[in-house]
């Protein structure tokens, strides 16, 4: 499910002191053919106001090529907005929002990735799931984080990115990533931590993401519930028709 | 300066009031300068506040007509290289029917990306105070306000707004509120946001945005960037900065600039005649006093200084008291003249203060200074040229030489004769502006020669009627032409002006109800607006078909309207004119509009079929088109290039209009929409019967409004009333100047004149008998001005249908003289004489007989 968030869209074997070959191994001990969850979003602002708000999440395949659609079930003002992902192995992704009460789908423009996701502290394009061949990774250092040993890398992006690098945190012993910190030109934008992590189709998948928009001072707590992998979904749950549905 | 202080301040300590009405002439005129220039300024500079306020960081605005551009558009600039954010707006005005608040500008954004243009400084220092985005993207009835407006109206988060949409009176919800600054200042803070989408949907807009916003990266050249979107873009796309907008701004108001520019300037003129007079006689009366300082010594220059340095101290005094009335104007002119513009051309903006020009207030204060002392420059001359010994001697120096009138008449003929030259060559601009002027140089030079005729004329009469008291006011004409003839050059001014404005109205209102008759003859017409001429809403042409299905109705036309740009052929750039997409050839055969050039029988058949257009006669006018000239208009297809198959008369917009082929306009610009419905009733059916019956159809479910014929040929003649409302403020300036005139000259008459009148009661006239004389002659001398203002009015009314027709709207008006106006006037400046007559008659026998006859 940590996959949802940009770097946690990774796969692949590796060499323990490569870096490529981390997150390599990272992207394929997440891979599944399918991933479905119900996210329970809790955005708390500056002043310590918290918003709660639930959607149904669905993703068909994996990395690069992957498609998938959110749709907000709570609170009830907000329900059947949507948003479809199509992602690109070799470019950014196209995003879709759909508004059922003006019946409307709308293209959210590459420049507008870097903009706040619905009010959470997620940009759209941390909802990217990115291919491993996106970025240029350096080892850093050791690391331990909550008494477990972690490897600490750098991801420099080769496309157009709100992000100018961001440092990742992988676990050892499982591969999974624990924290991702993201920079700009003026430092840290923006810090991800991913916990609460159980076993599900022998998948290691994080249960509870919080987000921290640093500038802001506001954060955002993703929970996942009801998580099921490799669940029979088509094509055509992620199309735009589909994504016009209403509910 | 010791002059000025020693015999000056004296003689104005003795002539106050006689000051005071001289000064007046100036106040006027620079009163109406500043207060119609302010008022046009403070308009302007609203329109370009309200336009950067919006505009935010935006540097390039890509626009493509009033009907705006499909989505696509978008896209294609937002992947134009260097440009790092390019955003939709839409912007529409729309009635809150919250009491006293009008209407409110609303803005459609992409709220996604706005934000990397638009500061929008919210309550609460945190842009969660929309106060949740996902609830304001979710709930299209979310608005964002100011807080000038949320205080007006006690408006909190949540707290409804009715607003009319496309959908009917919807009830709005605030779901923030704007910091008044920046963005939130824009048109006068009755600014509301809101998503675009949403916009889209509740203003019918379809899938079209009005204009993109583009942000350029920081290390590109903006100009570069506006190059390459407009390659990317092709032809039919304005991609230029903000300011642009408020030079299209001024050049739909300028046709309303010039005019109150004309009558300020006017008022300047006439009251350059009262100062001229005033000095005129004040020379005359000081001759004595001109006579001692040139016997002391005193050099010819000294004296014109003098003379000079007087008028310029009181033009400034006047000019300064100008200042201050014209202020007060403009607070009155400013918010007429918005709701003129909003009314006329559609144009949203809101002056909510006076944008007060230094420069511009500076310049009033020397033009009226100048004018005053250009007036003093003839009396200076004189003063100074007077002969000390002849000085010394009383009387004889208000006639006027028989060389003196010789020279006049001949500089009159020489005028004339230009004039009358300058008409054979009048297509030439400055040839045409040079005979008006020396048509009315040659009336003022003829003045005082026909003010001695007709004196001559009346005294018979006057005689008859009074034998005393009207030879008395016979003979003070006829003996002290200088005196009279300023004031009656004045009045005559004024009353030309008065002559020529209100055939200038009628001519335009007999032309326009003939284009009513014609053009507007279907028997309703369904609208999205209780102003027809608002476009902020439009119907699907769906419609058009359920409206057909009523009974009652037999033929349903549909119009659809934008204003567009189009190249002017005459003064170059782009002009903003009214492009209408109707079926052309099914309009004609109900509306023939009159032709003035092509074939009437194939021009609507051509253009019907998309292979030409139709224009006004005001367009081809004003813009210089004529029959086979070329149209180029842009469109978002690409810029169409149409012949011209007929020019005909129709008054449907001030700029003008082209006519086109709806299919053609539906293609292009991909919009079916319609404004418009131009119905006609079967015959038997009742119209009100009609209107209900559609009103009971779509009422509920959209924004409709239904007007009779009867109905809407008012309207067109209230928003004719409103145009010539500045034209009434006109009149009311000339007669005013008018009237003051006639004061000024009968107070300096009677002081003038105080030692006559004082041998008169001397030797046992009535005091009855010298009030009769005074107003007898306040009478003669309106009648003087009434038959010479009368008389140039008849030219002066050419000139200015001429000039109508030419510069400021192009309406080929038919020469009617305004006999109606020219009676009217009669019992008027009788009135008005009678009255400014009053004061000084009273003065004249209230004064103490002694100093009377020891007066001079």
């Amino acid at each position: 499910m940590s996959r949802m968030f940009g770097f946690l869209a990774l796969a692949a074997a590796a060499l323990a002191q490569d870096p490529r070959a981390i997150i390599q191994e990272v992207q394929k001990r997440s891979v599944s053919k399918s991933q479905r969850y119900q996210g329970t979003l809790e955005v708390s602002d500056a002043r310590k106001k918290v918003a709660t708000k639930q959607w149904i999440f669905e993703r068909l395949g994996s990395f690069g090529e992957s498609k998938s659609l959110l749709r907000f079930t709570e609170p009830p003002e907000v329900k059947g907005i949507a948003l479809l992902i199509h992602n690109h192995p070799e470019r950014a992704s196209d995003q879709w929002m759909w508004r059922p009460a003006i019946e409307r789908d709308q293209r959210i423009a590459l420049q507008d990735r870097s903009t706040r996701f619905f009010g959470t502290d997620f940009s759209y394009e941390d909802l990217e799931e990115r291919d491993v061949d996106q970025f240029d990774y350096k080892l850093l250092d050791q690391d331990t984080i909550d008494g477990a040993a972690a490897w600490k890398l750098e991801s420099k992006p080769r496309k157009a990115s709100q992000y100018t690098h961001s440092h990742l945190w992988i676990r050892k012993d499982n591969y999974t990533v624990l924290k991702v910190e993201s920079f700009n030109k003026k430092g840290l934008v923006r810090r991800i931590v991913y916990s609460d992590y159980e076993k599900v189709a022998n998948i290691w998948t994080a249960r509870k993401t919080e987000v921290h928009d640093v500038t802001r001072d506001s954060r955002t707590t993703m929970r996942v519930d009801k998580l099921e992998y490799n669940v029979p979904l088509g094509e055509d749950n992620f199309t735009l028709q589909a994504l016009r549905r209403k509910s | 300066m010791i002059l000025l202080k020693l015999i000056s301040w004296q003689y104005v300590r003795k002539h106050l009031l006689r000051t005071a009405l001289t000064v007046a002439g100036i106040v006027i005129g620079v009163a109406v300068f500043v207060g119609m220039h302010t008022a046009n300024q403070s308009v302007l500079f609203a329109f370009n506040q309200t336009i950067n306020q919006i505009a935010g960081a935006t540097q390039i605005q890509i626009t493509a007509g009033e009907p705006g551009f499909d989505e696509e558009i978008l896209e294609k600039v937002q992947g134009v290289p260097g440009v790092r954010v390019a955003v939709p707006v839409i912007e529409a005005t729309a009635a809150t029917n919250l009491p006293g608040q009008g209407n409110l500008l609303v803005l459609g954004v992409d709220m996604t990306g706005d934000r990397s243009l638009r500061s929008y400084d919210l309550e609460g220092a945190d842009d969660d105070v929309i106060d949740d985005p996902l609830i304001f993207l979710a709930q299209p009835d979310s608005l964002i306000v100011t807080r000038r407006f949320a205080e007006a109206n006690n408006l909190r988060i949540n707290s409804s707004i009715p607003m009319d949409t496309m959908a009917g009176r919807v009830r709005f919800t605030v779901r923030g509120i704007m910091k008044d600054s920046g963005l939130a200042s824009a048109f006068g803070g009755n600014l509301a946001i809101m998503d675009i989408y949403a916009a889209q949907k509740m203003f019918g807009r379809g899938r079209k945005f009005d204009r993109v916003d583009v942000g350029v990266q920081e290390a590109e050249s903006v100009p570069e960037v506006q190059a390459r979107i407009e390659k990317a873009l092709g032809e039919g796309f304005a991609v230029e900065p903000p300011s642009s907008r408020g030079q299209q701004f001024e050049n739909t108001a300028q046709i309303y600039t010039l005019a109150s520019a004309i009558t300020s300037l006017f008022a300047l003129f006439i009251g350059m005649f009262i100062i001229y007079n005033t000095f005129a006689i004040a020379v005359t009366q000081r001759r004595g006093e001109i006579g001692i300082l040139r016997a002391l010594g005193a050099t010819r220059g000294q004296i014109r200084t003098l003379f000079l340095g007087e008028s310029a101290v009181l033009g400034l005094l006047g000019s300064a008291a100008g200042v201050l009335a014209g202020i007060g104007i403009a607070r009155v002119m400013a918010g007429y003249i918005g709701n003129l513009l909003g009314e006329v051309y559609g144009i949203a903006q809101r002056a909510g203060e006076l944008s007060l020009n230094p420069r511009l207030l500076g310049f009033a204060m020397l033009i009226g200074a100048l004018t005053s002392v250009a007036a003093a420059l003839l009396p200076a001359r004189t003063a100074a040229a007077t002969d000390p010994v002849k000085a010394l001697h009383k009387g004889g120096a208000e006639l006027i030489t028989e060389r003196e009138n010789r020279m006049r008449r001949l500089a009159a003929l020489i005028s004339i004769t230009g004039a009358i030259l300058c008409l054979w060559f009048s297509q030439h601009r400055i040839l045409f502006y040079a005979g008006y002027m020396l048509a009315v140089i040659a009336a003022l030079l003829m003045t005082p020669t026909f003010s001695l005729w007709i004196s001559k004329l009346f005294r018979p009469f006057l005689k008859a009627f009074r034998p005393v008291e009207g030879t008395l006011a016979a003979d003070s004409l006829i003996q002290a032409p200088r005196r009279t003839s300023g004031t009656v050059a004045a009045l005559m001014l004024s009353l030309a002006l008065v002559v020529s404005l209100s055939g200038l109205a009628r001519a335009s209102y007999g032309s326009i109800t003939q284009w009513m008759n014609i053009a507007l003859n279907p028997d309703l017409f369904v609208s999205t607006s209780e102003s027809i001429t608002a476009r902020s809403f439009v119907f699907p042409a769906e419609i058009g078909d359920d409206l057909k299905k009523l009974d009652g109705i037999d033929v349903v036309q549909m119009v659809r309207s934008v204003r567009v740009l189009v190249p002017s052929r005459k003064g170059g750039g782009s002009v903003p004119v009214m492009l209408v997409g109707a079926d052309i050839d099914r309009i004609a055969e109900r509306a023939r509009l009159p032709v003035i050039a092509g074939d009437a029988n194939t021009m609507y058949q051509v253009a019907g079929a998309g292979n030409g257009v139709v224009v006004s006669d005001n367009f081809a006018l004003l813009h210089g088109y004529r029959l086979g000239d070329g149209i180029e208009i842009p469109s978002p297809s690409g810029v169409l290039r149409l012949p011209v198959t007929g020019i005909v008369i129709d008054y449907s917009d001030q700029q003008g209009s082209i006519l086109m082929s709806r299919r053609l306009f539906s293609e292009k610009w991909n919009d079916s929409s319609v404004n418009v419905f131009r119905i006609y009733l079967k015959p038997g059916a009742s119209d009100t019967a009609v209107r209900q019956a559609i009103l009971d159809r779509f009422g509920s479910e959209r924004r409709l409004f239904v007007f009779t014929n009867r109905e809407l040929r008012d309207y067109v003649l209230k928003l004719t009333d409103q145009w010539f409302g500045l034209t009434y403020v006109q009149i009311a300036v000339a007669v005013l100047v008018a009237i003051l005139g006639i004061v000024n000259s009968l107070t300096v008459s009677i002081t003038d004149r105080r030692r006559e009148l004082g041998v008169i009661q001397a030797v046992g006239g009535l005091r009855k008998q010298i009030r009769h004389t005074i107003w007898m002659e306040a009478a003669a001398i309106g009648v003087l001005g009434l038959i010479l203002g009368l008389a140039l009015g008849a030219a002066q009314l050419y000139y200015t249908l001429e000039i109508a027709e030419r510069d400021l709207a192009g309406l080929r008006l038919n020469y009617e003289y305004p006999v109606g106006m020219a009676l009217a006037l009669l019992p008027v400046i009788l009135s008005a004489a009678f009255l400014a007559a009053l004061g000084p008659a009273e003065s004249a026998v209230r004064g103490s007989l002694v100093e009377a006859l020891e007066y001079e």
